[in-house]
């Protein structure tokens, strides 16, 4: 047989398994790897190789928490009109009512449609009963049975807008390889789970426990010798907001925002009408000090602040500024609408600028049901060090009870060998898809060290049982038969991993998809591949 | 190449009953063992952190075990310690508590620091609700991947006591380990259901290579049965040998998944060589011989 062709037909299985194993050496050792890009990565791992890390390997925190709430689901609010557009006044009332009824702070309630046009009523809160929420309800012209369409949980909306608020906040925090998703549980409901790779679980704790609702509130007297506080504009209403910097005159730390034009005319039309932009009343009139983290409330006469306030708490009080009075009160502020929000000190600018950016987590996580895992990195390098120990002591392990049972070299080394490239496939395979490794995965590259195995020793017996290997047509004969018992069995080991590649049970989705795609690579590529090592080496070709 | 031959003929010598007699005894206990312990506990097995909720701390300190029990409020459940090559002073910490932030608090606060390196290494906790909902998903994959073996099996052999054969000595792997962990005191976790379902998959081969000797070749049933028996032992015993070698090794490093899955696997293949050889064997026979004239 001469001529490329018949090479390739003869040896095919020998140059696939060459062409995975130069693949995967590529996607493993050429710095940037196949996929390039994605440069964040490049700057933490300074490792030889591109594989990646997850937790276990590489140490940091991670929280999985569902979500407090409850959702009645498609109600019928008459807030969609039958043209599709939303009325959104109608949600607006609606959410009122809730609040009044229920008594919720700022932020625990929420009237919304979603994208096929149903309405959704959610409360963020685990003190009102599905029987109050369905009376609330009632209150606001919208029936619902409470037993049948109040669910736990809140919507898919909600939990996107939890995911994109708490990676952003990561983000800003200046950590890099932080990973935020939702994850399915059994009989319902999801958790948010935030894998933060440089983070305490104390630091990540808290990032996560604060909601970051931040409104604008408006101090003013009463008239009858009181001060009352009035929301004005609410981080929603905020289109876009810069880092925090000093004002030039004040010297204070402020931080730009532009307001939405849609809430600008409401705003501006409201401090005019407090008053908070006459000279003669609300400018510069405001004088109340802090103490870096809390305002204090004790004065006499007469007060006009803007406060900014965090999760109910005011954190800082400005006056009104006389050139922003001046373009209010002409009402052409709203053609511009920005202005400075105030913080007593760089720090809290810097807090106030990133909730404004993330926007607030729209519900509390339930700490309650929370699963934290969070290791150290020196743990995490100790335990890499020991999966490498544990593999290789797996792998002489193997290697030794194969020499001892063939005593024939020219059969047992070509197969730890094979055994070792299915191996370095998939973990060619991880660095290129950009799979962070844990122990588990570690786990299941020993699982496939010893399925291979298993497998390469049915091919060895059947191939050399009864006698010696004459011809080619007699291997390719007892190799399909060989062929047939390995694919059934790893159809089964397929099978019985499935189910943990799809559930979420935590680590094990890892062990499951290293298994089943070991199991793959070995019965398409590595396989056949020895079986055409061995054939060469007994028929002596 | 003697290391694992068997002696040929003896199977010759004993009966269906007495062949199947053992495994099955071995299998009344084990269920036995874990009916017991259900209806006493109110758990087959002992569960977990992962399962039952709880915290675990990893914390590296010059104090002494007895300092580490007295350092927390809540009288922890299990103190290991970890004896890694590069790595001393470092113990494994259990509580039924899920206050984790206090526990790694109480830990700052009352253990003595050792060198620079941080005392809490490691905190992890479950809370109870979220161990039974784990524990009710882990139940679920188990009997899918049980289900679907049986179900692969079938429209393999497409013949009722072949296939019966294999689920049989299946479901044996997987109660012996079981009533293992129960003795021994190894706790359910997620790595042990891991092995588990390895085993399905796992013990599984050995029990279709038989079937597959013995059905679809031609030949004396005694040597395809021995032909089968040394492919297969080669194979359970190189995987046996590399779990042992993980799991004591990995138990010694303190690598708790590894380990478990390390130990488990192998108390269950070594089920799986009696399992096959036995149980299985004795209903081929059976069918080979009679079932199949009937």
């Amino acid at each position: 047989m001469t001529g490329p062709v018949a090479f390739v037909k003869e040896h095919w299985r020998l140059l696939l398994l060459v062409v995975f194993i130069t693949g995967s050496m590529v996607s493993l050792f050429v710095p940037g790897g196949v996929m390039g890009g994605n440069d964040y990565v490049e700057t933490q791992d300074s490792g030889a190789t591109n594989l990646e890390y997850g937790l276990d390997l590489e140490g940091g925190t991670r929280i999985s928490a569902p979500v407090t709430g409850m959702t009645a689901e498609d109600i019928d609010a008459g807030a969609v009109r039958d043209n599709g557009s939303v009325d959104q006044a109608r949600l607006t009332e609606i959410e009122r009512t809730l609040y009044d009824e229920t008594g919720l702070e700022t932020g625990n309630v929420r009237v919304s449609v979603d994208d096929d046009g149903n309405a959704h009523a959610e409360l963020f809160t685990e003190n009102v009963s599905e029987e109050e929420f369905a009376a609330a309800l009632a209150e606001a012209g919208v029936e619902v049975d409470p037993d049948e369409d109040i669910r736990e949980g809140v919507t898919a909306e909600t939990r996107q807008q939890m995911v994109d608020t708490i990676q952003s906040r990561i983000n800003a925090a200046g950590l890099s390889g932080g990973n935020v998703y939702e994850s399915a549980r059994l009989g319902g409901g999801y958790y948010i789970v935030t894998e933060a790779p440089d983070m305490g679980a104390d630091e990540l704790r808290e990032l996560l426990a604060e909601r970051g609702i931040v409104e604008v509130q408006a101090y003013y007297p009463t008239g009858d010798g009181n001060h009352t506080n009035e929301t004005v504009l609410s981080g929603d209403d905020i289109a876009k907001v810069d880092p925090p910097e000093i004002n030039q005159e004040t010297g204070e730390t402020v931080v730009p925002v532009q307001v939405d034009s849609n809430a600008a005319p409401e705003f501006q039309s409201r401090l005019n009408e407090l008053g908070f932009t006459d000279p003669n009343v609300g400018v510069q009139q405001c004088g109340l000090r802090g103490d870096g983290e809390s305002i204090n409330f004790d004065h006499e006469g007469e007060r006009y602040c803007l406060l900014t306030v965090i999760d109910g708490e005011v954190v800082d009080a400005h006056s009104m500024g006389p050139r922003l009075a001046n373009s209010m009160s002409a009402g052409s502020w709203e053609n511009d609408p920005t202005f400075q929000m105030g913080a007593q000190n760089a720090q809290q600018g810097q807090a106030l600028s990133v909730n404004l950016q993330s926007g607030s987590l729209p519900a509390p996580l339930d700490f309650g049901e929370a699963q934290t895992y969070s290791l150290s990195p020196a743990l995490a390098e100790q335990f890499k060090l020991y999966s490498l120990v544990i593999g290789a002591l797996a792998v002489i392990t193997v290697s030794g009870v194969v020499f001892l049972r063939y005593r024939n070299p020219r059969v047992a080394a070509p197969m730890i060998v094979t055994a070792m490239s299915e191996v370095f496939i998939l973990l060619g395979f991880a660095a290129l898809i950009r799979m962070p490794l844990d122990l588990s995965h570690v786990a299941g590259f020993i699982a496939v060290v010893g399925t291979g195995v298993d497998d390469l020793v049915i091919i060895a017996d059947e191939v050399m049982e009864q006698g010696d290997v004459s011809s080619r047509r007699v291997f390719e004969s007892r190799f399909r038969k060989a062929f047939w018992v390995i694919g059934a069995a790893a159809a089964t080991t397929i099978i019985a991993m499935s189910p943990l590649a799809v559930l979420s049970l935590g680590d094990l989705r890892g062990f499951a998809i290293i298994t089943i795609l070991g199991v793959l690579v070995g019965v398409l590529i590595t396989r056949p591949a020895y079986g055409d090592i061995l054939q060469r080496l007994l028929t002596d070709k | 190449m003697g290391y694992f031959d068997v002696p040929d003929r003896s199977y010759t010598r004993y009966s269906n009953r007495q062949l199947a007699a053992v495994p099955l005894a071995v299998l009344a206990v084990a269920l036995l063992v874990l009916t017991g312990t259900f209806l006493m506990t109110g758990a087959p097995v002992p569960l977990g952190m992962d399962f039952a909720g709880g915290s675990e701390l990893t914390i590296q300190t010059t104090s002494s075990q007895e300092e580490i029990a007295n350092a927390f409020d809540e009288e922890p459940e299990s103190i290991q310690s970890v004896s890694a090559p590069d790595s001393q002073n470092q113990y494994v910490v259990q509580f039924t508590s899920t206050d984790l932030e206090s526990l790694s608090q109480q830990a700052e606060q009352n253990l003595e620091q050792d060198g620079d390196a941080d005392i809490v290494q490691l905190e992890s906790t479950v809370s109870g609700s979220f161990g039974e909902r784990t524990q009710r998903t882990a139940l679920l994959g188990v009997a899918v991947a049980f289900v679907g073996m049986s179900v692969i099996t079938f429209l393999l052999f497409r013949t009722f006591v072949p296939s019966i054969a294999i689920v049989l000595s299946a479901f044996s792997d997987l109660v012996i380990p079981l009533a293992f962990m129960t003795v021994a005191d190894i706790s359910l976790s997620l790595g042990t259901v891991a092995a588990l379902l390895m085993l399905i998959g796992y013990s599984v081969d050995s029990d279709i290579l038989l079937n597959n000797h013995i059905l679809r070749r031609q030949g004396d049933f005694y040597e395809s049965t021995h032909r089968a028996m040394r492919t297969g032992i080669t194979m359970t015993v190189t995987s046996m040998a590399a779990m042992l070698v993980m799991g004591v090794a990995a138990g010694l490093f303190g690598v708790k998944l590894l380990s478990s899955i390390g130990i488990v696997l192998f108390v269950g293949l070594a089920a799986d060589l009696m399992n096959t050889y036995m149980l299985n064997l004795s209903l081929l026979r059976w069918y080979k011989f009679e079932g199949i004239r009937s």
